[in-house]
Parts: C-alpha cells; structure tokens; sequence
C-alpha cells in the first residue's frame, strides 16, 4: 500500500498548488479584461468566431463597448448583462448557469458521479 | 435497473430526433437567431432627424402608437430591395408611425439615397455611430421591428422584407 | 453522356442491393455468389462515383451539379476535389466508401459464412437506404435544362490541398464505423457465441478509426491556416460532430483490448459499436441538414434534412431495438480490483463516454432550447474546456501505466521508478513556470504530456526486451500510441495556454521586433492566378543577422464568387510557430497580426504517431 500512500500525497499537493495559484490574477489591465471577455462572446455576423478574432464591423463595434465600459468601471458580469439584454444569450459562448442551463451544466458531472458510485459499489462486492 | 440503462439509448435518440424534428420543420434559420428584445419594452432612445438637427424624436414621443421601425443605409444594398414595400405599408396604414433609422452613413449620402428611392418614413432619425441600433441588438442590416400600442416588441426580421413576410407575419400583427 | 452512365451504375446497384435483400426467404444464395454479387455492386456504385468525377474532370456543365459547383478554370486537382465539394457529391463518396468497406469485408476468412453473410445484408441494407436519399433528394446526375460553357465555381475557402483530401479521409472513418455496426446486430440477430468475430470488430475498428483521426487532423490543420484566427480547434459544432465518434471509437477500441486478458463485457462492445456508428450518421446528417452554425459552413436543405434524419432514427432506433430485444449475457466475470488492467480500461472507457455525452448533450442543447423557449443559446468553446477537459485528466494520468497493468493482480512491477518519475517531472515543470510564465492549466498540461511520455518509455525499458526488429514494435505500439498523445498534450498546452500575439499597422520596410528575431516587412506583391488575384505581403525574419526566412502572408480574391480568403502565413520551426495574418490597409500602412504559436509541431507530430500505430495495431491479431 505503500504506492498507493505515495501518489495519494502527491496528488494532494498538486491539487493544493493548483487551487492556490489559480486564485493569481487580480491585477488585469483593461486590455486584459477586455480580451478575456470578448474571447468568450459570438461575433454575431460572423460563422461560430469570437468577437476577439473577427475584424468584422460588429465585432469592432462590441470591443470598443466592451472597453468603454471597463474604463467606466463595469465588472464582467454587469457588461454580459447589458449585452445579454440587446443580443440574447446567444452571443455568450459560454452558458449563463440559469434555470434553463442547468441540466447542461449538471449533467457531465453528475453522471460521471453516479458511474464513479456504481463501479466502487461493483467492485466492493467482489 | 439493467432493463432501464438498455432501453436509454433508444429514449435519448427518440429526444433527439423529436427536437431536432421540430427544429427543421419550425423553419428555424441557424443564420437568424430570435431576437432578445421579443416581447420586451422599446428601448429608450433620443434621435436627431436626418433632415434638421433642431428637431429630436425620443421614445417618449411614440407612446400609444403602432411603430414599424426599420433600419437601414445607403450602403445597404437589401435594404434598397424592401424599400418599394413601405410605400405599400404607409398607404395600407396611414395611422402606421414608421419609424426609419439611417445607421452609420453619411447625411449627405442618406439624403441623396432617400431622394432617388423616395421617403416612406414618418420620421428618419439618424444613427451615426450604431448605438441606437446597438439597444436594438441589431447586427446586419437591414432589420425590422414591429411595436404595439403599449410600447412592446411584437415582432422583429432581419433581412430584406417580402411581400410573403409582411402577408403572413406583419399585416396580422397591425 | 457520363451522368447517364453515373445515374444508371447507381440505379443499377440499388436494384441489385434490393434483390440481396429480398433474396433471403426465397432463395438461399450460396456464400461465394452472396460475395461475387456484393462485389459487383461496390464496382457498380464506385463507376457511378467515377463518372461523376469525369464530369467534374471534362468540366461537362450538362451535368447541374458540375455546373454549380465548378468552373472550367479551376486547378485539375479542385475539379477532382470538386466532385466530393458539394453535397450530392459528397453523399455518392458516402455510399462508394461503404461499398468499399462491404468488398473488402466480403473478402475476410477468418468469420462463419452464416455470420458474414449477415452481416454484409446489414450493409445492403444501409446502402439501400443512402442510394434513395441519393437518387430521391439529391441526385448529382440531373442534366441541366440550359445549355452553358461555364459554371459557377467552387467556394474558395474550399480550394485548398488539405481541404481537398479532407472528406475522404473523414469518411472512411466514418464509414468503416458501419462494418463493425453490421458485425454487432448480426453477432446479436445470431445469438452468436464464438467470439471470433471481436478479433475482426477490432480490426475494422482501428482501420475506422486511424482513418477518422486522419481526417480529423487534416480538418483542424486546415483550420488553422486558412481560417487565419491563430488557433486550430474552436470546438465549433462541425468539430465537435466529427470527435464524438473518435472517442467513442477510441473507448471501442480499448474495450477490445480485453479480449486479450479473457475478460470480455461483450454487451458495452455491442453498444459501443452500434454507437459509433449512430454518431457518424448524427453527424453527417447535422452537417448535411445546415441546422448548425459553423465555420465549416455547408449549404441546407431542409427535405433533405428530414429525409437524413429519418434514416438516422431508422439504423439507430433499429440498432438500439435489437440491442434491447437481443442483449447478451455477460460470459465470464469481471476482475475489477483496485488497480488492474481490467478496471484502468472500464475507468477509461466510462471516462471517454462521458465525454462523449457531454459533447452531445452540448451540441444539441442549444436545439432543444431554442424549440423549448424560442431563446437561442450558444454552448461554445468554454463549456467544453470546462466540462471535457476536467472529466478527462484522471484517464490521462492513469493511461500512461495502463499498459503495463497486469490483467489478474494489483501489482505493478518496479513502481517505485514511475513515482520518481512523476515526482521528478512534476517538480521540474513547476521550478520551470515558477521562473518563466506561472499559469496552473500550463504545468496540469505540462505534467500530464511529460508524465505520459516519460512512464510509457520506462515500462518499455523496463518490461520489454529491446529488439530491433518488426516484431518488438508491434509489441511496444499501445505505449507508442500513448506517447503519441503525450506530445499532442504537450502541443496542445503549449499551443492554447502559452501563445503570444503582437498586432501592428506597417508600411512597407517597416521592421518589428519580437523576442530576438527581427522581421521585415519587405514588400507587397500582387499577381493573378488561374482562378484568383492574389496578395502577398512578404516578411523576412532574421535571427541576429541571419536570415530564417521568407513568409508570404496575404488575401485571395476569388472573382467567379466574389470572396477574399484569408491566407496565413506560416513559420514552421520545431518549437513553434511563427504565424502571420494581413488585415485591413489604411492610409498606407497595413494591420498585422502576429501569433508565437509554440510547440504546435508537436500536435501534428503527435498524430502522426498515433496514426501509425493505429495501422500497426491493425495488423496485429
């Protein structure tokens, strides 16, 4: 049992190191913001493509709305908002977890837990 | 139990072709998603006209109104497609307040174009950067909307209007 | 002249194809004439095939379907890519790629005659179904009712060497899925107790599935430098189509292994093959349908659509009933300890079709919504990074022992190597970022790609003889396959988490600096080509005075359609990419966009790993 001891320990701190450095980005810049969100909104006009990498006029357009509302002191969720009030949930590329998303955002998770259960339970009886 | 985990996959498929079913014969365009603003309140907006700066039009001025509010530009090549119809509109309904938005052109341009294709519009107001057309959730030119007597979007289209659209979706809803 | 020989080749063939099937209760055909006539056929449906291709080729714009998909200046090759570039075409390389697969099956030995005989009506009966989708909804021979000398052409984003072979390759993936579907219901329909078969299923499987991962590749290559967005994989819904049956495919493959160890769950391969199968009609008939919004943009019909669907519900709703009506006992018990071959295998396989579900629940969410609320919603790129990539990192840390499990006991040998071994890179890759760029995804990817490559190489040297010789690569290929997907992980990390983009607006002799490599924009040219006007802005990198090399980057215009491509320009090197992109002019001065992709080599190279061994794996019994 001594391996299993070992890669327990190890897979221990690892998820620690993990969780404590994903917490390290507080101080973004605008730009930074205003990539990381427009990398997650549909360019509209576009075929599947993201605000960030389209050149089209809309996408010009959102990105220059997206700045200025940073600079007005916005946060992310309240410009998604807005956004969400004119374009619909459409132009977010990732779902809002509401009541609507919800089987989506369980589902993946749920399952492999319900499997995960059921295997330790068939394994247990052997 | 194992009875239940074999029959799934045929009621997951069953699903599947149920909504996607539906989804085909709903006539649903991949390429023009429902608009957000369905059913909402006409989003507040203050606009100068295209034909003299001292006189500004607001939402406000348009309460207990039937409006047709049409995006369009000089450069919008469609848009010169359904302009004949608000002719046919205006004369249909004269109570009818259609509402024209000149998005992102210039006055000169606009003007030049309303001459040659005519003026159906009760009021042309201008939106020189897209924002008014951005609190519409507009994207593509040209786009429709149609709103009731209590201020509510009814109905909206993207893309040049037919005779078949204005029949069967905007005639109904006046 | 060639539509007519086209359209009655195929005629021809359906009818032959409706006579095996309707032969079964009232003449009981001999094996070999059952074959000779099943061959004749597949010869029958690739002359269809060829002779839409002549037409393509002689630019015969009689044909309709030439005339809307092509022009007489286009390049040989795009006239031949041409004849698979439109829908009917692509649908006829559907059905001969089947018959394909039916001839060539109809050749194996080592099956009871009773059970192959079963097995290829199964593929008649399929390609019964696809000829009258062909002929009744979109037949490529109809005659054009004008006379013309010139079509419309071929979309340009279309004209493209890797674009050219892509479907091909796609299909042959696809398709070779329905081999094995046909063995399974037949395995079921015969209550069939040898397993003999599973060898075959696992051959086939693997032939799919190389195939599959080929056309994949080709797709996400094609991606990256003609879409000209930096990246290769946008989880777009065309793509997400074509990995579902990869990784149920994969889980397919693994679940075979266990023949080996004597373990066999004979109903999970049963569903897993009838699965495989359902999602490459799911995603041919999404595609085919135009009901989804992608980059990978494809024309739609919605008659078509229901027809595609309908035969859709009919094989899977068909093969999932017999499955329910029919399913096998479990022979033999399963030995599922702590930590065995057996239960590494099941946890992968469970792993794999979670993420399979999950990728379709998120492709058609977005469909059951909209029906549901008249609301669209998108389910993009994110949720799949948050959703398939958390599910599939304990299958990545296990599949690099995996192979060297043993199938009875809970012992590995020498494990105190591996421990070492996963400490010392986990250490390594965390001092590393501590002093370059600190990004959690970047060490989990890091550790992940270098743990996989370094364990399946120390359970090479450590439970293996070294040999060099044919036999001991056949033997190793399982851990070459993995050490194949331990680059890609490695590409992959470094490539979406560590990519760097510069944007600048030059002029002509303008010079930029990144890192330590100089660049020069020397100058613009623009030419015409056969079918399109080009411009090329050609930049010259420099690495302290020496020049690397020239990159053309630029834009197509293609005038017969009225479409500008994007061009990227491409510095391939080993540790990266140097990837150049020319926007809009103005005044003069040019927008550029410049990407450091590093080590995107690496994905590429470790598919090409992977498909090596998944031909080598092929060959192995």
């Amino acid at each position: 049992m001594k391996f299993n001891h070992a890669c327990k320990l190890i897979l221990k701190n690892l998820f620690l190191i993990f969780i404590l450095t994903s917490g390290v980005h507080g101080n973004e810049n605008v730009n930074d913001k205003v990539k990381k969100l427009t990398l997650e909104l549909r360019c509209m006009t576009c075929q599947n493509q993201s605000i960030y990498d389209s050149d089209a006029d809309f996408s010009i357009d959102i990105k220059k709305l997206v700045k200025q509302k940073f600079h007005e002191g916005k946060t992310e969720s309240e410009i998604k908002k807005f956004l969400v009030e004119r374009y619909g949930e459409y132009i977010l590329f990732r779902p809002l977890i509401n009541f609507k998303n919800l089987f989506l955002w369980l589902f993946p998770f749920t399952i492999l837990a319900i499997v995960t259960v059921f295997l330790i339970f068939s394994a247990r009886k052997k | 139990m194992k009875r239940i985990i074999v029959i799934s996959p045929l009621i997951i498929l069953f699903i599947i072709c149920l909504f996607t079913l539906f989804y085909i014969i709903g006539n649903k365009d991949p390429n023009k998603p429902p608009s957000a603003l369905l059913n909402k309140n006409l989003p507040s907006f203050t606009s100068k006209s295209l034909f003299d700066n001292e006189i500004i039009l607001t939402d406000n001025d348009l309460r207990n109104k039937k409006i047709i509010i049409n995006f369009f530009a000089s450069w919008c090549t469609p848009c010169k497609v359904e302009h004949p119809l608000f002719f046919e509109l205006a004369e249909q309904y004269p109570d009818l307040y259609i509402l024209g938005f000149n998005h992102k052109d210039a006055a000169k341009d606009a003007k030049n174009y309303l001459k040659d294709e005519g003026n159906p519009y009760t009021f042309v107001g201008v939106d020189k950067d897209g924002l008014i057309a951005l609190d519409f959730g507009v994207f593509g030119l040209p786009e429709t909307f149609l709103i009731n007597e209590k201020g509510k979007i009814v109905y909206k289209y993207m893309g040049p209007l037919t005779d078949k659209i204005i029949k069967d979706e905007i005639q109904p809803r006046l | 002249m060639s539509s007519l020989i086209g359209f009655l080749a195929l005629f021809i063939s359906l009818v032959l194809n409706l006579f095996l099937l309707s032969s079964i209760p009232l003449i009981n055909l001999s094996i070999v004439r059952f074959n000779f006539l099943i061959r004749i056929s597949a010869i029958l449906t690739l002359t269809s095939f060829f002779s839409l291709m002549v037409a393509y080729v002689t630019s015969d714009f009689n044909n309709f379907n030439v005339f809307q998909n092509s022009h007489s200046q286009k390049p040989m090759i795009y006239k031949i890519s041409g004849t698979w570039g439109n829908h009917e075409g692509s649908m006829l390389l559907w059905i001969s790629i089947l018959s394909i697969y039916a001839f060539f099956f109809s050749f194996s030995k080592k099956i009871d005659d009773k059970l192959k005989k079963q097995t290829l009506l199964i593929q008649t009966s399929l390609h019964i179904l696809f000829s009258l989708f062909i002929i009744l909804t979109s037949n490529p021979f109809l005659i054009n009712s004008v006379i013309v000398d010139e079509g419309l052409g071929l979309n340009p984003i279309l004209q493209d060497p890797g674009l050219a072979i892509h479907p091909p390759v796609l299909y042959a993936g696809y398709v070779g899925y329905s081999i094995i579907f046909s063995l399974a219901i037949a395995g079921l329909l015969q209550k069939e107790k040898n397993n003999e078969w599973l060898y075959l299923a696992k051959k086939w499987s693997l032939i799919s599935w190389t195939f599959l991962t080929g056309g994949i590749a080709l797709g996400s290559y094609w991606a990256y430098y003609e879409l000209g967005w930096g990246g290769w994989w946008f989880w777009d819904p065309v793509e997400n189509i074509s990995l579902m049956p990869w990784i149920a495919g994969l889980a397919l493959v693994h679940s075979l292994l266990m023949i080996k160890g004597e373990q066999i769950l004979k109903k999970w391969i049963i569903f897993l093959s009838i699965l495989c199968f359902s999602l490459s009609i799911f995603g041919t008939f999404l595609v085919r349908s135009g009901i989804l919004t992608s980059v990978h943009s494809f024309a739609a019909d919605a008659s078509r659509g229901l027809f595609i669907l309908l035969i859709f519900f009919l094989i899977t709703g068909f093969g999932f009933l017999i499955f329910l009506l029919k399913s096998p006992d479990n022979s033999g018990k399963i030995n599922l300890l702590f930590i065995n071959k057996v239960s590494a295998l099941v946890i992968n396989n469970v792993l794999m079709i979670v993420t399979t579900l999950t990728i379709l629940l998120g492709t058609i969410y977005p469909i059951i919504v909209e029906v549901i609320t008249n609301e669209r919603i998108s389910v993009g790129g994110p949720y799949f990074n948050s959703t398939v990539i958390p599910i599939m990192i304990p299958g990545f840390l296990l599949m690099s022992i995996a192979p060297v499990l043993s199938w009875q006991t809970n012992k590995i040998k020498n494990y105190r190597y591996y421990v070492i071994g996963f400490i010392l890179i986990s250490l390594l890759v965390l001092f590393y970022s501590y002093f370059t760029i600190f990004n959690p995804w970047g060490i989990l990817g890091l550790i992940l790609g270098f743990w996989i490559i370094i364990a399946s190489f120390l359970a090479i040297i450590l439970s293996y003889k070294l040999k060099l010789n044919f036999n001991f690569f056949k033997k190793i290929n399982s851990h070459i396959a993995h050490i194949g997907v331990g680059i890609a992980i490695i590409g992959i990390t470094c490539s979406s988490v560590f990519k760097n983009e510069y944007q600048y607006n030059l002029k002509q002799g303008d010079e930029f600096k990144i890192k330590n490599n100089k660049i020069i924009f020397e100058n613009v040219e623009t030419s015409n080509e056969k079918n399109y006007q080009a411009l090329r802005i050609n930049f010259v990198i420099t690495d302290k005075d020496r020049v690397l090399s020239t990159i053309k980057a630029g834009k197509n215009y293609y005038p017969t359609s009225k479409i500008i491509t994007t061009e990227a320009g491409i510095l391939h090197q080993w540790f990266r990419d140097v990837y150049f992109i020319v926007g809009e002019q103005k005044n003069n001065e040019w927008f550029i966009k410049v990407y450091i992709n590093p080590f995107v080599s690496f994905i590429w190279l470790g598919v090409i790993i992977m498909i090596y061994s998944g031909f080598i794996g092929a060959t192995k019994r």
